[in-house]
């Protein structure tokens, strides 16, 4: 039996009815964004959670056009897949890009990197917040889910941020039924997630389902890498192999897309999304357990950076 | 077998040390929801942070559920999180309220999206000496909020019953009194279950320690409940959407399409409808759902409408079958049980903002005319003189609400989209309270 075939006939095969629920569920928080805010935009890192909510996005507007800009943070350590990804992708949707590029704040000097190579993955929270200032944008949709981190379990689906993009989780809005409360005050915004509800596992099937296109780094390819602590650290200019380590030729793909500086593959052969369901159901480790060496430094990571505006 | 049903979203009410957060762990542990860093963590955590709550040589699975840092630290957990498990049959959302301080407004902020509530009795609080066994305030509040949030299926899982040895007698005692204070509350039938969250009986696998008890695990009974999302069947079914947001057709700058959520009852190409308050009337020519074209919209789809002429709508109008047009008795005054979120009290009299569908008006609370004890679960009238007393956080009441113009409210039991209201402080924007429509029939 083809893995292939294993999937078809897998009793984990999401049903239709299992994935229309979340479909409607994220397309209704959508046509709120929509409808409620004055400058709403969706935030696209051409990771396969934020091109489901582009997919999403654009249901949810048509047969409209999508009312919204995409806006990409540019930490300038990029998987050059990743990018022409992008490119491609804006053209044929004829969408509106805004991009955010971490450099643009090195030279404003509102980050300052304590030395060249070092991860960019937590200095973006600067530049989303300086572009959420300049486009005035009053709701920013993501694509965070729950099930990746425990400080992402008590998030809301419309998240409440001041004018310093915190997120206060001790004072966070009820939120109640679908009567989301969408009052703002002056340069308050909210960051909005229509696919809290859903796992790692849905979201691939979704892929599956509906032939979503993400970058091909997604999918096995041969790449060279250096075994790291349990972690295979792709060797890129920005993340050479260290004195004694030995470089070696795998067959990998990525589970998760972001900076360059703190992102791993795991091994695979999975070449489409349906390959990637069968992979994810026999999965041991979490997401963001097996791929990101940020989240590996402390348990409570992700809740510090949340506080300080992350996402 | 494939996952045939739709996701099913259950709270569990629980108070400190009932056992909440292992039946959880045990869940997502038995179900393998849970990765190989993740507990790695657990192991790390587990006789460190609580040893005394922990047990040699096991895994603490309360840890599961335990997110933030500040919660780790003081060993409390902070706000509802949501926790997610798949089986071969079903995909399950849990929201896992805290059962200390906050309780009514983390209950009642997960109850709202909740289609079970199952009800954790802790078997080891209850005095058995007594002819007639009491059940603690906690239980009688679980109950009552659940009751009034309208969740239509119940499930009492009585828990450690390790400590009691399995106790037969005991469990049918437990269940007797629930029983009383279902009846007193007017809840919906339940099925009651032993367990041991901490051992694992009765969780995920009948248990050879329970085989005096025919019924299913708790997981079998939530992967065997049905869903209807209908409304109750009591009023003529008739459509209504609440108006999202209006778009235009990219190929067909004249042809606008309307878009919301399928409520109460389905919605079908060739319906007259009515667009609430305008009044305009039109026929549905076109309906498109996230799947594709469709000639009838199901309860729950988010549909977008091309109607067969141009009329004004826009967000925050109601788009109803014409049939509807009778039933709506559109008012400007309700009575409602409302659950203050607020750590700020209510002043009777002050506008508030309320949102209703998808419109925002400005709504006072005008009197308060009972409160709900939460410690017996019985309705007091408030005392002589009392009217304009405050609301505090986590209180519920029934009260009278002005709206400042009319708009189609129903029973909060006939219809969840029309029935329910969210009150927002003006100055803070707050959420401040969950309101519940109640309407005479």
């Amino acid at each position: 039996m083809t893995a292939r075939d294993a999937f078809l006939t897998s009793e984990f095969r999401a049903s239709d009815t299992h994935l229309n629920w979340l479909e409607d569920e994220a397309i209704s928080i959508l046509r709120e964004v929509f409808g409620a805010f004055e400058r709403p935009a969706i935030l696209c890192s051409c990771g396969k959670d934020s091109l489901v909510v582009l997919h999403l996005a654009m249901k949810a507007a048509a047969p409209g056009k999508l009312p919204v800009p995409i806006v990409h943070i540019d930490t300038g350590h990029n998987f050059p897949e990743v990018i022409s990804f992008r490119e491609a992708l804006v053209a044929r949707h004829g969408l509106q890009l805004i991009v955010g590029h971490l450099d643009d704040s090195i030279r404003r000097g509102t980050i300052r990197l304590a030395h060249p190579l070092e991860s960019r993955n937590r200095h973006q929270t600067v530049t989303l917040l300086e572009t959420i200032e300049a486009n005035r944008f009053d709701a920013v949709v993501g694509g965070a889910r729950r099930d990746e981190e425990k400080a992402r379990a008590k998030e809301r689906v419309f998240s409440h941020r001041d004018s310093f993009g915190q997120w206060q989780p001790r004072a966070q809005r009820p939120e109640l039924w679908n009567l989301y409360n969408t009052q703002l005050a002056p340069n308050e915004n909210f960051r909005v997630f229509p696919i809290s509800n859903w796992t790692e596992l849905d979201v691939w099937n979704y892929i599956a389902r509906e032939n979503i296109e993400l970058p091909s780094i997604y999918y096995t390819h041969r790449r060279e890498v250096i075994e790291r602590s349990g972690l295979l650290v792709p060797v890129t200019d920005i993340t050479p192999p260290r004195e004694g380590e030995t470089v070696v030729t795998r067959d990998v793909r990525f589970r998760t897309v972001g900076d360059i500086s703190c992102t791993c593959p795991v091994a695979s052969t999975a070449a489409n999304a349906h390959d990637v369901v069968i992979e994810t159901i026999a999965a041991t480790n979490s997401e963001r357990g097996a791929t990101r060496m940020d989240d590996r430094a402390n348990d409570s990571a992700m809740e510090r950076r949340k506080k300080e505006g992350y996402f | 077998m494939t996952i045939s049903s739709r996701p099913l979203r259950f709270i569990t009410c629980g108070s400190v040390d009932d056992g909440k957060s292992t039946l959880i762990g045990r869940l997502l542990y038995d179900s393998k929801a849970l990765m190989i860093d993740q507990l790695d963590s657990l192991a790390r955590h587990t006789n460190s942070a609580r040893g005394a709550r922990s047990f040699t040589g096991e895994l603490d699975l309360s840890l599961i559920t335990d997110g933030l840092e500040a919660e780790r630290e003081q060993g409390i957990t902070i706000d509802v999180a949501y926790r997610y498990f798949t089986t071969p049959k079903r995909k399950f959302i849990i929201a896992d309220a805290p059962g200390h301080e906050q309780y009514t407004r983390n209950m009642v902020t997960g109850a709202s999206k909740s289609d079970v509530a199952v009800i954790l009795i802790d078997v080891t609080k209850v005095d058995f000496t007594q002819n007639e066994i009491i059940l603690l305030p906690q239980t009688k509040r679980h109950a009552a909020i659940a009751g009034l949030l309208g969740i239509r299926h119940l499930i009492v899982a009585v828990n450690k019953m390790d400590a009691i040895a399995f106790d037969e007698t005991k469990f049918n005692r437990v269940v007797d009194a629930f029983t009383q204070i279902a009846a007193s509350l007017a809840l919906p039938p339940f099925a009651a279950i032993p367990i041991s969250a901490l051992r694992g009986d009765g969780v995920v696998a009948h248990s050879e320690n329970t085989s005096w008890f025919n019924g299913a695990s708790l997981l079998a009974s939530l992967e065997a409940i049905e869903l209807h999302d209908s409304g109750t069947g009591q009023e003529q079914p008739h459509s209504l959407v609440a108006v999202q947001y209006v778009t235009r057709d990219a190929a067909d700058d004249h042809r606008r399409w309307i878009t919301g959520d399928v409520a109460d009852a389905a919605i079908a190409v060739g319906d007259a409808i009515r667009v609430f308050p305008s009044g305009a009337q039109a026929v549905v020519a076109e309906l498109s759902t996230p799947r594709g074209s469709v000639a009838t919209a199901k309860i729950g789809e988010a549909v977008a409408i091309a109607l067969d002429r141009q009329v004004d709508v826009a967000r925050g109008d109601w788009i109803v079958g014409s049939k509807l047009e009778t039933a709506i008795a559109a008012s400007q005054q309700a009575s409602a049980v409302i659950a203050w979120l607020d750590t700020t009290p209510l002043v009777v009299g002050r506008r508030l903002l309320a949102r209703h569908g998808t419109r925002w008006l400005p709504a006072r609370v005008s009197r308060v005319e009972r409160r709900l004890n939460l410690q017996t679960a019985q309705w007091n009238l408030p005392s002589a003189g009392s009217e304009s007393a405050t609301v505090s956080c986590n209180e519920i009441v029934e009260a009278t609400i002005e709206f400042a113009s009319n708009i189609p409210l129903a029973d909060y039991s006939a219809s969840q989209t029309r029935g329910a209201i969210v009150l927002v402080d003006p100055g803070t924007h707050a959420t401040a309270a969950a309101g519940m429509i109640r309407v005479e029939k």
